[in-house]
């Protein structure tokens, strides 16, 4: 599904160039669990970012389901985006301006879904997350375990094929995030790819296969067993 | 302390550098734009002050008053009222009238002659009224003796050079001799009365065979000064009927108006005279500056709000309130500062332009100390303001308020509002100046009723008209010379009137109908191409053609005759038929109507010689000054063009239209920079949700449309008030004129699409620059 050869990302600013990712080749099938792991400012989420589409590389070819992407302009990334992939991020990146509800049902604004559909998908997703009941309130009155879910739910509204998470549980109690773990989880069971950003070993351990990241450089992929 | 303050005060200018220039810039302009319309202003008030005692100076005035109700004011008085005022009111102290030579006359002194025509007759009084210096000659009593002339300096260096020429002899058109009694200084040029000489009445009396004792012949100005502590209005109400009670027949009512208003004021009860303008302008002024200062308080204020994490961080590390309150207000010191700074030298370089354009030499000069420390101080207090908001409003949040972003919502409220005033006040300014545009194009376009083009004319000395018969027929000889008539007057400004006029059944209700009155030669009404509508113009095919009369359609219906030709009508004491109607024609400004006219052959009275001439005038003046050159080289060639003196009429108002336009473009200036430095805060605090919204797949048009409409609704907003707020105020304004256009939609719709227009532009780029940034480089801060 997804297939890097050679990646480099290379952030200039005015005085200091930074190599974050640096010939990264690797490989992600279908339905697959991912975890990558690193220490801090190693390259983590910029290679989310480009796997996501929200970015493109320096250098090097990326390939997303069958199309060679990294020249592509924002339009085409986003078509390209809102058909497939989700995110979830650390630091939940609700739109304070909007509630819950509208939240969760932007994807499906842009993928032109008639307001009724919208509106039983939406309903159906809040209840799969358990947050239904706050279907009327904006982002700053839910905790930050709530926050979470309902990122779930819009990142998962559009039925995407991949979904991309960055620390997931960064910011939740350990309660919490385990709740977010055994939702994406469950989402893998049923067939979606998850590349999921973590520190957390025993989150980890819930994928199939961990990559380990150090200064741009892919240095181990460790296959795992599934229990 | 102040040392790191301003250090960081200068680092965030720098670091902000675009929305600092865009910030400091726009207050500049304002001020720059305010300063000059305020020295301008200060500069038409200051006309005439520099008399002493200029509240005890008078100028007396007639109300003429007609049947059907109409006020004509004008300032031409009866020469013996002067002297009879003085007798009769012990209020008055001195009492000249004056009046300017009629036409040119010929000065010749120590072997060279000029023509002049900046002579003022006066009585002896006029240097007690008016403070003239005098710098040699006669310093108690200029003119006292009937001998004399009195020079302005400019005039008495002309002719003798830097010396003192008191005692010398001038002669004037050959055969009056004066003696030099007196040079008086040059009136300054912020001065009504004007003048190169002045001559005693003895002169006027005589040159111009003038009766200076008839009651009922209008030509002086009288300007008379009060005794210390009069009372102006009881002496108003005293002498209005003063007239009336000499001429029992008279419509006349005289008033007092004092003369510091002379020079700004109408003294028509329904027109406003120039003062209408010192007061559009200083409105204007006021709304640039308002303009100026709501769109410093905007980027002000948003740029803060920006840096609402800083003050939340600050805090958290332990910024006092006091502290953060100090940097904002030095910041907005500092940056207000700069920018009067700025604005005060655009001002120094652009006095010598706008002095060009207003016709007047304006300087920064300490009489506008107060209008300096006026606007410095309400830029002050912008700055405080502006700076006190973040300041009290940002650092009174907890910080996790901040961090939160909750404080959003408010200050966004006010700055829609500020910027949806700025647009409103810029369109309204922008429709305003289209119609008075309009306005004035029409006055000097429209059809006068006669070809004003083309029509060269020359003013005559005396007694020409001997020789005028042997002049016509050379001049039409030259090819491209059409007509050649003579006249007293030219049509662009007829100065006599009579209401000594009768005709058959004149009714009583028609006794005090005012006539204008006009002699004119053969060939008039053809020279004109004015349109007869009866009868026939005059002609020497039938005789000398004394004793008949044109009249004009006003006159026709006076009189009751609606185009019938052949009734006998009698002007003065001359009785005669009349044999021709002309269409109703403008012999005057556009502003006023067409009064009633009788035009009649009267040889003696003629003054000059108009000639109509093809299209391509210069080659054929060139021919005409030859030939005149030859044939009558004792009368100079001073030639005018009618269509000049026509355009002169509405030079002030062009000048002003002009005016008025460039501060109209530098108020939509600034409010655009005002809409920039705004735009490009909305979309900085736009930026994460528009690109969580892509990260969720909105493309580029969508959130592109959003962005747009939103700021656009503010634009069409203020464009549906300016409409409204223009088109009362220019109803109101149009109302004015006796010709007048209609407003049309036109304007306003092409006002509505160029501001959406110029809006579009301004904010398209940052909104397309927002919209296809990569998401990951905007959410990678958070
Ligand atoms: N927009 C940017 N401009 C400049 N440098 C950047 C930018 N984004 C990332 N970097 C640099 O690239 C490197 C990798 O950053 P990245 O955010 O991918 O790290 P990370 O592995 O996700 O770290 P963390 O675990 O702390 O989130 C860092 O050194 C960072 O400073
Ligand atoms: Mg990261």
């Amino acid at each position: 599904m997804i297939k890097t050869k050679n990646l480099i990302k290379i952030f200039r600013t005015d005085e200091v160039e930074t190599t974050a990712l640096n010939n990264v080749n690797l490989e992600i099938n279908e339905g697959e669990f991912v975890a990558i792991m690193g220490p801090s400012g190693c390259g983590k989420s910029t290679l989310l970012n480009i796997i996501g589409l929200l970015d493109n590389p320096s250098e090097g070819e990326m390939h997303f389901n069958g199309y060679q992407v990294e020249n592509y302009t924002e339009r085409q990334r986003t078509n390209l985006r809102k058909e497939n992939i989700g995110f979830v991020f650390q630091s939940f990146n609700l739109i304070d301006e909007l509630t819950v509800f509208e939240n969760v049902e932007l994807p499906l604004l842009y993928m032109k879904v008639s307001g009724s559909e919208r509106k039983r998908r939406v309903n159906e997703a809040l209840e799969r997350m358990n947050i239904a009941h706050r279907a009327k309130h904006f982002p700053q009155q839910l905790s930050g375990g709530q926050q979470q879910r309902v990122a779930i739910a819009r990142a998962v509204i559009s039925n995407p094929k991949l979904i991309l998470a960055d620390e997931p549980t960064g910011n939740l109690d350990s309660a919490n995030g385990e709740e977010v773990m055994n939702l994406l989880t469950q989402l893998n069971e049923e067939g979606t790819t998850i590349i999921m950003v973590t520190h957390s070993p025993s989150d980890a351990d819930r994928s199939h296969r961990i990559i380990q990241l150090f200064d741009g450089h892919v240095v181990t992929e460790n296959m795992r067993q599934k229990l | 302390m102040i040392k790191i303050l301003l250090n960081t005060v200068i680092r965030n200018l720098y670091k902000q550098k675009v929305y600092s220039i865009v910030n400091i810039l726009g207050l500049a302009t304002g001020v720059t734009c305010t300063l000059l319309i305020l020295i301008w202003v200060n500069y038409e008030l200051s006309f005439d002050t520099y008399h002493k005692d200029i509240e005890r100076i008078y100028t007396v005035y007639e109300n003429q008053k007609y049947a059907d109700g109409d006020i004509f004011s004008v300032y031409s008085t009866p020469s013996p009222l002067a002297e009879s005022l003085k007798e009769e009111y012990p209020e008055v102290e001195y009492a000249s009238r004056l009046v300017s030579t009629w036409g040119q006359l010929v000065l010749s002194a120590n072997g060279k002659t000029f023509v002049e025509t900046g002579g003022k007759i006066v009585d002896p009084d006029f240097f007690k009224i008016f403070s003239i210096p005098v710098l040699y000659g006669d310093y108690i009593s200029p003119l006292s003796n009937e001998s004399t002339i009195v020079l302005s300096r400019r005039l008495s260096e002309k002719l003798f050079g830097d010396i003192d020429p008191i005692g010398l002899s001038i002669e004037i058109n050959s055969n009056y001799q004066f003696i030099v009694g007196a040079v008086v200084e040059n009136a300054p040029e912020n001065s009504s009365i004007h003048y190169d000489f002045f001559l005693p009445f003895k002169f006027f009396k005589e040159y111009w065979e003038y009766d200076l004792s008839d009651w009922e012949a209008n030509s002086f100005h009288l300007f008379v000064k009060l005794k210390d502590g009069a009372n102006s209005e009881y002496l108003a109400e005293n002498i209005r009927h003063h007239v009336r009670q000499r001429i029992p027949y008279s419509n006349v009512e005289l008033d007092l108006q004092a003369f510091e208003k002379y020079h700004l004021y109408s003294i028509s009860k329904n027109k406003s005279g120039p003062i209408w303008y010192v007061q559009v302008f200083l409105l204007v002024a006021v709304l640039i500056l308002l303009i100026a200062c709501f769109n410093y308080m905007n980027l002000a204020t948003a740029r803060s709000e920006r840096r609402a994490r800083e003050v939340a961080i600050r805090k958290v590390v332990g910024a006092q309130r006091r502290g953060l309150v100090g940097l904002f207000l030095t910041e907005s010191i500092v940056f207000t500062t700069i920018a009067l700074g700025l604005g005060i030298v655009f001002v120094e370089l652009l006095l010598p332009v706008f002095s060009d354009l207003t016709n007047r030499t304006l300087t920064l000069n300490p009489g506008n100390l107060k209008f300096l420390i006026a606007v410095v101080l309400i830029v002050l207090s912008t700055g405080v303001l502006s700076g006190s908001y973040p300041a009290l409003f940002l650092s009174s949040f907890l910080p996790i308020q901040v961090i939160r972003g909750v404080f959003r919502q408010d200050s966004a409220m006010l700055r829609k509002v500020l910027v949806i005033i700025q647009f409103t006040m810029s369109i309204a300014l922008f429709i305003c100046t289209c119609v008075i545009y309009k306005q004035l194009n029409f006055l000097k376009d429209s059809d006068v009723g006669y070809n004003k083009d083309n029509i060269v004319y020359v003013e005559m000395l005396d007694d020409f008209y001997e020789e005028y018969s042997e002049l016509k027929g050379e001049l039409l000889k030259i090819p491209g010379v059409h007509w050649v008539t003579a006249a007293n007057q030219m049509p662009v400004n007829f100065l006599n009137s009579t209401w000594d006029v009768n005709w058959p059944n004149k009714s009583v209700d028609s006794e005090d109908v005012l006539f204008q009155l006009s002699f004119v030669d053969f060939d008039f009404i053809e020279t004109f191409e004015m349109d007869v509508i009866q009868g026939r113009g005059f002609s020497n095919q039938f005789g000398e053609d004394t004793l008949k009369f044109i009249i004009n359609e006003s006159a026709a219906e006076k009189m009751g005759m609606v185009y019938t030709i052949g009734e006998k009508i009698s002007l003065w004491n001359y009785t005669g038929e009349v044999i021709g109607i002309v269409k109703d024609f403008n012999f005057n400004s556009l502003q006023v109507g067409v009064d009633p006219l009788i035009m009649m052959r009267k040889p003696s009275s003629f003054k000059y010689i108009g000639i109509r001439v093809g299209e391509d005038k210069d080659p054929i003046i060139n021919k005409i000054r030859k030939v005149w050159n030859r044939k009558f080289s004792h009368i100079p060639f001073n030639y005018r063009l009618l269509e000049e003196d026509f355009n002169y009429f509405y030079q002030a108002e062009s000048r002003m239209g002009k005016l008025f336009a460039s501060f109209t473009a530098i108020a939509f200036i600034i409010s655009c920079l005002g809409l920039f430095g705004l735009v490009s805060f909305i979309t900085e605090n736009k930026a994460r949700e528009v690109a969580l919204r892509k990260v969720f797949g909105a493309n580029v048009d969508n959130v592109f449309q959003l962005l747009f409409k939103e700021i656009l609704k503010w634009i069409v907003l203020s464009i549906a008030i300016a409409w409204i707020i223009s088109f009362f105020a220019m109803e109101w304004w149009l109302n004015g004129f006796a010709y007048r256009i209609e407003m049309g939609i036109g304007i306003f719709i092409m006002a509505a699409v160029l501001s959406l227009l110029v809006a579009c532009l301004t904010i398209y780029r940052q909104i397309a620059r927002l919209v296809t940034i990569a998401p990951a480089h905007v959410l990678k801060y958070e």
